[in-house]
């Protein structure tokens, strides 16, 4: 089994457009891997279509995670793998409180086949100090808990949840969709300080960024470009940095030379 | 005592009993006004409440009816008074006769009428003035074992100053014959009072649960109103906040869940009368299998008021395509002097990317359906004191997902 994860020839739709035009791609476990590429390209598409999302059509290809092609899970078994998409834009659930989901999140992931799930699920003084403390490591304020799923929350209280929910649930591959958009620099480093405490060597991280400034927090292993639904360029570090300088033009051009 | 069956039934008849019965004149006489007009009346032109199902002539009202009080012993000490209203005709007839009947009005249709002349006994609540009743009252409405037609009253009097929290609560088994519940409600909320009035209608299948409900709020009153609805085949619930009080305020929440073979209709009225009241309502419906429910709300603003500020909103949720929400949301105003006014509905499914956002963390699909129809309900049922009654309540709503 391997905590690598694997795209193979993957080609996906959004209503009968395809968006992901034969996506090859390998994290490797325990490695931070950076997607960028301009916008429309289709990297946004790719993190949706790894969690799963029922919206976009797979016509073809493989994802494998730990010695299973995920495309055949549904979206909460794939968490469970230890899977985590970080959204874009995390999604306000009213009447759902923080605590209630986490703690919901928390023992889905404890639950066993065959067992009374009240017998699995994580005890309440434990859940409390574990949420107390993962806040106060992202700078939260303690009434945060008792708010809404991200209803009426800025752009950087949504952010700084979302890292939040996967320093609890203590994925092993996480993909962060655009995670510094409508961040300011202080939510910028706050959430990035969390992925870094998380990240390597335990968690494969694939960081999903239109700019290089991300990239400034959260030192990647590995960048790769992707352009027109497909993935252009594997390269180290460095190449994030010469895009920010050139932009993606040149790269384009090379390519159709 | 036989029991006889409403075409039975004469003026004569009811007369003798409730004069049997020990009743005060006055409400012999009410019962025989109120039975003449049930006799006389044709079937009440409701368009969406099928009725068809049930043949209430047919049907003989149980002799009594099974209501359970509970009243906390440190409130009764404070003078407040919970008890079976037939009990109360006895030590507060007064306070009874002046303001029975006057919040709901009895001649307005044939039902209404019938649970005037017909009503069997109820709950008498009464807070005197400047107490403050802490330990929520519940008062619990059962079917009878045979008859299986209950009419049962509530009546709340509170006086100026006073606070409480009552829940009335109708519940019973699954019926294998038609069964119809006929209650009334009606609370007086005196000056500068605070009332929080919890009813929860969750009767087993088969039973036709036909009500009235109102509350009348004096200056500066104040009411917190739940309306919860989930059982029964057919509900038919016209409900009536009166703001005749300068400055009396209501906040009013409703959770209706229709769920296969149910009918479930609230007409829940907001009546301005006084200046500065201030209202706002907001109700939840989910609509599951073939079920079917009715939002029939209004504002109306009359014309001696002054100052009103309103919000009416409704909001429903589907979780079948076979399921249908009607929602007939009005406004009437009589006067040029409105504040605020406004009103909103919103219908829709279950929303994918809640449940992907959800599914995402690892919560199945179904847990993710359920707390987002919890969350959809929670402002009715986070106003639920009691830690067991909200249990019970979301177990028959996780039921009914």
């Amino acid at each position: 089994m391997s905590n690598d994860l694997v795209i193979k020839a993957l080609h996906a739709n959004i209503e009968e457009k395809e968006i992901l035009r034969g996506v090859n791609l390998t994290i490797r476990g325990g490695t931070i891997h950076a997607i960028m590429g301009p916008n429309g390209s289709g990297k946004s598409t790719l993190a949706s279509v790894i969690a799963g999302h029922p919206g976009y059509e797979v016509a073809s290809g493989e994802i494998w995670y730990k010695g299973q092609n995920i495309l055949e899970l549904d979206p909460d078994e794939r968490s469970k793998l230890g899977l985590f998409l970080a959204f874009q834009y995390p999604v306000a659930v009213p009447g759902v409180s923080v605590a209630n989901f986490l703690r919901a999140a928390l023992n889905a992931h404890r639950s066993e086949e065959g067992k009374d799930p009240k017998e699995t699920a994580i005890p309440m003084a434990q859940f409390r100090k574990q949420l107390r403390e993962g806040m106060q490591a992202l700078e939260m304020d303690e009434g945060f808990a008792r708010r809404y799923l991200n209803e009426g929350f800025s752009g950087g209280e949504k952010k700084r949840l979302e890292i939040l929910q996967m320093t609890m649930l203590r994925p092993t591959m996480a993909v962060m969709d655009e995670t510094d958009s409508g961040l300011d620099i202080d939510a910028l480093r706050i959430v990035a300080e969390g992925v870094n405490r998380l990240a390597h060597p335990d968690m494969g991280v694939l960081v999903i960024t239109h700019y290089q400034r991300l990239l400034n927090y959260i030192k990647p292993h590995f960048v790769s470009v992707m352009m027109d639904g497909r993935i252009v360029r594997d390269a180290g570090p460095e190449l994030a940095l010469e895009l920010e300088e050139k932009g993606y033009d040149w790269l384009r051009e090379e390519l159709t030379a | 005592m036989t029991l006889l069956t409403l075409k039975e039934l004469t003026a004569d008849i009811i007369g003798e009993r409730a004069k049997v019965a020990g009743e005060p004149h006055w409400l012999v006489e009410r019962r025989r006004e109120a039975w003449a007009h049930f006799a006389q009346a044709g079937p009440p032109e409701w368009r969406r409440t099928d009725l068809s199902g049930i043949d209430p002539t047919a049907l003989a009202p149980s002799s009594d009816t099974l209501v359970t009080i509970e009243l906390d012993a440190s409130l009764e000490r404070l003078g407040v008074v919970a008890k079976p209203l037939r009990a109360a005709l006895t030590s507060h007839e007064a306070l009874i006769q002046r303001y029975l009947d006057t919040a709901v009005a009895p001649l307005e249709h044939k039902f209404s009428a019938l649970r005037a002349a017909l009503w069997q006994d109820g709950a008498f609540i009464f807070v005197p003035k400047d107490v403050a009743a802490e330990m929520p009252i519940r008062v619990r409405y059962h079917l009878p074992p045979i008859g299986h037609t209950t009419l049962p009253r509530t009546l709340v009097i509170a006086e100026a100053h006073s606070s409480l929290t009552l829940i009335e609560e109708f519940s019973s088994p699954d019926q294998s014959v038609p069964s119809l519940a006929a209650p009334i409600s009606e609370i007086f909320a005196g000056p500068g009072s605070s009332v929080r009035f919890i009813s929860a209608q969750r009767w087993g299948n088969g039973v036709y649960h036909i009500a009235g409900q109102k509350a009348v709020l004096e200056q500066d009153a104040n009411l917190e109103w739940t309306s919860i609805g989930l059982g029964a085949k057919v509900q038919h619930i016209e409900a009536e906040t009166t703001l005749k009080g300068n400055g009396s305020q209501v906040n009013w929440y409703g959770a209706t869940f229709a769920g296969s073979d149910q009918l479930l209709l609230t007409g829940p009225w907001l009546r301005h009368v006084g200046h500065r009241a201030e209202s706002f309502m907001q109700f939840k419906t989910v609509v599951n299998g073939n079920g079917y429910s009715v939002f029939d709300g209004m504002i109306k603003i009359e014309h001696e008021s002054a100052a009103t500020s309103t919000r009416l909103e409704e909001h429903a949720l589907h979780l079948s395509p076979q399921a249908r929400n009607d929602s007939i949301p009005g406004l009437k105003i009589d006067t040029n002097s409105v504040l605020k006014g406004g009103h909103a509905s919103t219908s829709g499914d279950v929303d994918e990317e809640q449940l992907f956002y959800m599914q995402a963390r690892g919560i199945s699909k179904t847990e993710a359906k359920r707390m987002i129809v919890m969350g959809f309900f929670s402002p009715a049922l986070d106003s639920i004191p009691v830690e067991s009654l909200r249990e019970e309540l979301e177990a028959t709503i996780e039921s009914k997902i």
